[in-house]
């Protein structure tokens, strides 16, 4: 009786060790992957944007991106113009939308102009985005810090998480002054 | 023998078996759920960027049919789309495109271009086109939104019903689908939007000449619309469709491109050193005008052509077979008494050769286009451009009849003042007067530059002469 209680106790035990293990690892590849998800997301929200970019101005966790003023007041889209030297605007002469990106209290938020910021990405504390701006292109990076480790994770780590993603500026760069790439 | 086990060890067993197995499944239950669930987003979002990739492809499609219209006719231009874009006539075209990835679904590129009136650059009346396209990928797996909202908010995706109708694209169902909307603006750009450009090879011959830029056309730019070396601008760009120029230690103030290819000898270069160039040498046509003036017919002598105040008068049009002056003979493209601007367009199917102390002479206020099929060999005094604008004297090198290639030779003791566009013809500028300064563009199948100090760059060009090209200077995405 007492060594099939101790058999039985040892293969509960590990079989109860085994539940842990495989529901921390789940937890741990959900996360993972949770935050894999938010990357691609982020990625491509500042994708999007910077492909209409007419400028960008870059800091870490901080990226305001100016784009064609497009829309009317009303979400229409208005009619192109020329302005005299071979460019085109959108709505009135020398008018824009600034989209800005930033990091606050675990959220990424992309603000148009003072409208309210919309949250693209939540419980992202861990996260780091930036933007280098190399005039024709713009490179992102979106790091998290993984979980699988109850120490914490290493740099090296944090590093293999990089999302990376090159966007070719379609626009006429207007900060730049050179002209047309 | 039989070893009787007693019941309730069975049961026990039996009890933590299914329990093993009910958290197990448990297990693989929400295992699959997640997984499955992070498919579909994945799933959706590779839809969502080849959506873009159609409708990216859709610019692609409307740029290639505007620069095949630049061709001479026939060219094939908008072959299979519903019309023909000119000032507010709309064209669309549907192109089904067979995709062998996500599961063989066919993306749908729909594109249509117009021309706004709005569009119409005043100070040459050159039209600049809207593209608008519409991507579509049909979405696989059950039409079940993402489990993040802000997944939802990015890509738009339609599932259930038209998501947007904006009554400019028709191919958009209600079938579950990604659709990416794109509007871009294309602008055309000059014959003459160089400094320099061949075709083939381009050799600056080691003659530590200048190129550099300035636009007649501002103060800032230029003195009295005339080149000024302390307002010189960095835009005298040179560049090949082929794989070697030779700067030949050439102070250029510009950018050098090459094909692919390797630029040498590029110490004193200003710019930007790229590889990724090419631009199509659209050839000239034979204008064949409906209507000329039909006298002289030919000019071997000293001789007057009357330009018009009209622009494109059949009285200053003119068809040649050749012209050959030689000693001292002069031939006249006359303009206005009081050198208000004229116009006069002349076709040579032959030859052009001016020597000894021959010159061609344009009068005050004229703005010449020139058109030649054969040879070119300027020598003698050259040719007088009095206002000293390269604009008024622009040179067509047309198509050859044959497969030989024609050659053109720019030189004589007057300063040369003229944009040359010969794509066919092989080039050569020596000379350029006792000051060795060209003013203006230059292309040609091959260009060699001999004897040539400057070559000064007129910006103003760039907005002159015939479109070769369109350009993308807008490029939006529609996200509503």
């Amino acid at each position: 009786m007492l060594i099939a209680m101790s058999i039985f106790s040892a293969i509960s035990l590990a079989l109860m060790m085994g539940f842990v293990s495989l529901e921390r690892n789940f937890a741990a590849t959900t996360d993972f992957a949770t935050n894999h998800t938010d990357s691609v997301r982020i990625s491509d929200y500042l994708a999007l944007d910077l492909r209409r970019a007419l400028s960008v101005q870059t800091a870490p966790n901080s990226t305001t991106i100016t784009i064609p003023s497009y829309y009317d007041a009303n979400g229409n889209p208005q009619t192109p113009q020329l302005d005299g030297e071979g460019g085109v605007y959108y709505g009135a002469s020398g008018s824009s939308v600034q989209i800005n990106y930033y990091l606050a209290n675990g959220t990424i938020y992309r603000q148009q102009d003072a409208l309210t910021p919309v949250a693209i990405a939540e419980n992202v504390s861990d996260f780091n985005f930036t933007v280098t701006d190399l005039g024709k292109v713009a490179t992102t990076r979106i790091t998290f810090k993984p979980i699988f480790r109850s120490s914490g994770a290493s740099q090296s780590a944090i590093d293999a998480t990089a999302v990376y993603d090159t966007v070719l500026l379609r626009n006429t760069r207007t900060d730049t002054g050179t002209g047309v790439y | 023998m039989k070893i009787h086990r007693p019941l309730h060890d069975n049961g026990s067993v039996l009890l933590w078996t299914v329990l093993v197995i009910t958290i197990l499944s448990l297990f693989a239950t929400e295992v699959l759920r997640a997984v499955s669930s992070r498919y579909q987003v994945a799933l959706q979002t590779s839809t969502w960027q080849e959506a873009l990739l159609g409708a990216e492809s859709g610019i692609d499609l409307a740029v290639v049919e505007l620069r095949k219209s630049l061709y001479p006719a026939p060219n094939g231009a908008w072959s299979g789309w519903t019309n023909t874009p000119g000032d507010g006539v709309i064209s669309h075209g549907l192109t089904t495109v067979p995709n062998a990835g996500l599961a063989d679904t066919p993306m749908t590129v729909e594109v249509d271009v117009d021309a706004p009136a709005q569009l119409i650059d005043a100070s040459n009346g050159w039209q600049y086109y809207r593209i608008r396209t519409l991507g579509t990928m049909p979405l696989t797996g059950p039409p079940r939104i993402g489990f993040n909202k802000q997944d939802n908010r990015l890509r738009k995706l339609t599932l259930q019903a038209q998501r947007f109708i904006d009554n400019l694209f028709t191919s958009e169902t209600n079938t579950p689908h990604a659709a990416r909307r794109l509007e871009a603006i294309v602008a055309p750009l000059s014959s003459f939007n160089q400094a320099i450009f061949s075709v083939g090879a381009l050799d600056l011959n080691n003659q530590n000449i200048v190129v550099d830029s300035y636009d007649s056309r501002y103060a800032t730019k230029s003195t009295n619309g005339q080149y000024d070396v302390t307002k010189r601008q960095e835009n005298g760009n040179i560049a090949t469709d082929g794989n070697l120029i030779d700067a030949g230690n050439a102070y250029v103030y510009g950018d050098v491109s090459t094909n692919s290819g390797t630029a040498i000898n590029t110490n004193h270069v200003t710019g930007v050193i790229r590889t990724d160039f090419y631009q199509d040498p659209i050839p000239i046509a034979d204008p064949n005008w409906t209507s000329i003036n039909p006298t002289p017919s030919i000019v071997t002598g000293t001789a007057t052509l009357n330009a018009s105040s009209t622009k494109g008068s059949a009285q200053s049009r003119y068809r040649l077979s050749a012209i050959s002056i030689a000693g001292s003979q002069t031939l006249t493209l006359a303009g206005n008494a009081d050198g208000s601007s004229s116009y006069i367009e002349v076709f040579v199917s032959g030859d052009i050769s001016v020597t000894g102390t021959a010159q061609v002479i344009l009068g005050q206020g004229v703005n010449a286009t020139i058109y030649f099929q054969g040879n070119v060999d300027i020598a003698g005094k050259g040719v007088l451009n009095p206002a000293n604008q390269p604009a008024n004297l622009l040179l067509y090198g047309v198509q050859p009849v044959d497969s030989v290639t024609p050659h053109v030779n720019l030189g004589g003791n007057g300063q040369i003042t003229a944009a040359l566009y010969a794509p066919n013809h092989d080039v050569t500028v020596n000379g350029g007067g006792s000051s060795g300064h060209v003013f203006g563009s230059i292309v040609g199948k091959t260009v060699t530059m001999t004897g040539v100090t400057n070559l000064h760059y007129d910006e103003a060009l760039g907005s002159d002469g015939l479109i070769n090209n369109y350009q993308i200077v807008s490029w939006v995405e529609d996200t509503r």
